[in-house]
């Protein structure tokens, strides 16, 4: 028999005070749990949970370079390799919209100040769902996440003015795109690429602010960085590592689909 | 809670005002021995429990004769009732310092324990009091102060009193005289650029605690501006803006410096930080503009054309937002 190793947790808090109070607390409610690190930030909360794999990351929302939920959406895209995806707790101070929709989603949320009691109850929630159940490989974190974070993520959202034509530069002049023969979009740095059959053009808005102005049936989110034109998917392949990649009319480059989407692109 | 409740119910008419008061007082003394019991538990001093009990029923018993008084007389007729609630929350805020100060020196007297002054008024063991009648009264400081910033600073004070209560203590100082700051600067009209400096600094000084190592500051002020008066409430939004847009979401962080001058009649107060900088596309700033859009329409009223904010981007990077009015000294 070997001896189980021990659960490691990566704690994600940009204020050193609350980071190392976080970290007292748990060592207090769960003295075998083996604190891994502290990330300062969003991006370095996604580096450190690449680097050091945890099966717990406690995420705060409210973080410089990106905030927690972003974090978490681009750690389940980047996450590979036979570990399970952590658990996560979102640490949020206050904020009504997280909350409520923490609530409707029911992920493990606690509020800052975090008290021994309630980081118990969520310590408790934890260790249920790493104990892998019978007849279960054990550790669905990710999938479990996808669940949860498809709820959080913006969906169709306040119905904004539709756009109908897109102008984009190219050089000197102003290229009309009808909206229906956009490909897809992608983000790119400061810009949006417009890719449609007739070739590439940039525009100057970012995808949080077009998707609201797209319809909503025939133009989705599939990761972080790219709306695609649900009519001009051709087909979508999964590679071994369970990728999942689309292919698209008139056009010889492919997109990949995060996890959080895959879900548009299952057989019926 | 529940006599704060009760406070606002419709007005029972059918029953005398003494009776009313009556019940209220009853309730009031089982609350406080309630609080006692519980204060007890929390600092583990259970042998301190009788003269705890004392001493909260004293502060209760005042606490509700000043606003029960007020709301018997006062609020119980309904159609006056709406122009007197935010004079009685002002009161209400007003109430928990003097009951509590008064309720000692009764429930000393009682105890024959030595009674305290106003010099040494709050001591150490009141900051933690004071910490959790701030939680209580969060409510009705939520239209003055974003609830993410107290909660957070809440959030930190806990983790202190642990790890470091020295600084802590430093830290509940300068909370105390930002929420002091922000809450009589909506009912005064003018104010001292010292106090505005102040107030700046507590500011400053709460969130380099938070930020650590990432947020340094420099308030320069010089002795012949420190009595000049201004509009209350000017300096601050610019302050927090630096933070909240420039500072906070920058993952180095960086420094902040307040400075005030003087030339030709006119006082300029420059605030600067090397943080993210001002938006590219300055349509849809949300939040930052709020401030500085306020802050423009106030000094347009009082000033017209003497007085200007500027915001333009500070080298090598962030935000120099500048604030120019007539120079007033008292």
């Amino acid at each position: 028999m070997n001896p189980t190793p021990p659960i490691r947790a990566l704690i994600a808090e940009d204020e050193p005070i609350l980071a190392a109070t976080l970290a007292a607390t748990l060592r207090r409610v769960w003295p075998d749990l083996e604190i891994a690190g502290t990330a300062p930030n969003g991006v370095a909360a996604v580096q450190q949970a690449l680097d050091l794999r945890p099966d717990i990351l406690f995420l705060d929302i409210k973080m410089p370079g990106q905030t927690g939920l972003e974090a978490a959406q681009e750690l389940a895209e980047r996450w590979d390799g036979p570990r399970p995806f952590p658990q996560i707790v979102f640490v949020t101070a206050y904020d009504d919209y997280a909350v409520q929709a923490f609530e409707q989603a029911a992920v493990d949320y606690v509020m800052k100040p975090v008290s021994d009691a309630r980081l118990a109850r969520t310590v408790e929630r934890i260790k249920a769902r790493l104990a892998p159940a019978p007849g279960q490989a054990g550790g669905d974190g990710l999938a479990h996440l996808v669940e949860q974070m498809r709820a959080l993520l913006p969906t169709a959202a306040a119905p904004a003015e539709r756009l109908t034509v897109i102008r984009a530069a190219v050089g000197n002049i102003i290229r009309m795109i009808p909206v229906q023969d956009v490909a897809y979009f992608q983000a790119l740095d400061k810009y949006v690429n417009v890719a449609s059959s007739e070739g590439d053009a940039l525009i100057r808005l970012s995808l949080k602010d077009l998707l609201p102005q797209l319809d909503a049936d025939q133009f989705r989110q599939i990761s972080r960085g790219a709306i695609v034109n649900m009519r001009h998917v051709t087909s979508a392949s999964r590679d071994d590592a369970g990728k999942l990649t689309l292919h698209l009319r008139d056009r010889v480059d492919t997109l990949r689909v995060s996890p959080l989407f895959a879900h548009l692109f299952r057989q019926m | 809670m529940t006599t704060l409740a009760r406070l606002f119910q419709p007005a029972g008419s059918c029953r005398p005002r003494l009776r009313r008061f009556a019940d209220d007082l009853g309730l009031t003394i089982i609350v406080c021995a309630w609080f006692a019991v519980l204060i007890t538990l929390v600092n583990g001093k259970t042998y301190q429990l009788y003269d705890q009990m004392v001493y909260s029923i004293a502060i209760g018993v005042i606490a509700l004769a000043i606003l029960d008084g007020v709301r018997l007389t006062v609020l119980d007729d309904p159609a006056r009732r709406r122009r007197w609630l935010l004079p009685f929350a002002v009161l209400l805020v007003a109430t928990a310092p003097f009951a509590h100060f008064c309720g000692i020196v009764i429930g000393s007297l009682i105890l024959g324990n030595p009674v305290p002054d106003l010099s040494s008024y709050p001591s150490r063991g009141d900051k933690g009091m004071i910490l959790f009648a701030l939680l209580a009264q969060l409510r009705l400081l939520q239209a003055q102060i974003e609830p993410h910033m107290l909660f957070n600073t809440l959030a930190n004070l806990q983790g202190l009193i642990a790890i470091d209560p020295q600084q802590a203590s430093r830290m509940l100082d300068h909370l105390i005289q930002y929420l002091r700051a922000t809450l009589s600067a909506t009912r005064a009209e003018t104010t001292t650029l010292a106090q505005e400096f102040e107030a700046a600094e507590a500011y400053l000084g709460l969130m380099a605690i938070r930020m650590g190592a990432r947020l340094s500051y420099r308030c320069t002020l010089p002795p012949d501006l420190r009595g000049a008066r201004l509009p209350a409430m000017l300096l601050q939004p610019l302050v927090e803006n630096a933070i909240i847009h420039g500072l906070e979401p920058k993952i180095d962080g960086g420094t902040v410096t307040v400075e005030a001058s003087a030339r030709a009649g006119l006082l300029e107060i420059c605030v600067s930080d090397t943080g993210l900088g001002l938006p590219e596309t300055p349509a849809p700033a949300k939040g930052s503009g709020v401030g500085v859009t306020t802050t423009r329409e106030r000094l347009q009223v009082l000033y017209g054309a003497r007085a200007a904010l500027t915001l333009v981007p500070a080298q090598p990077h962030g935000v120099l937002a500048r604030l120019t009015l007539p120079l007033e000294t008292a």
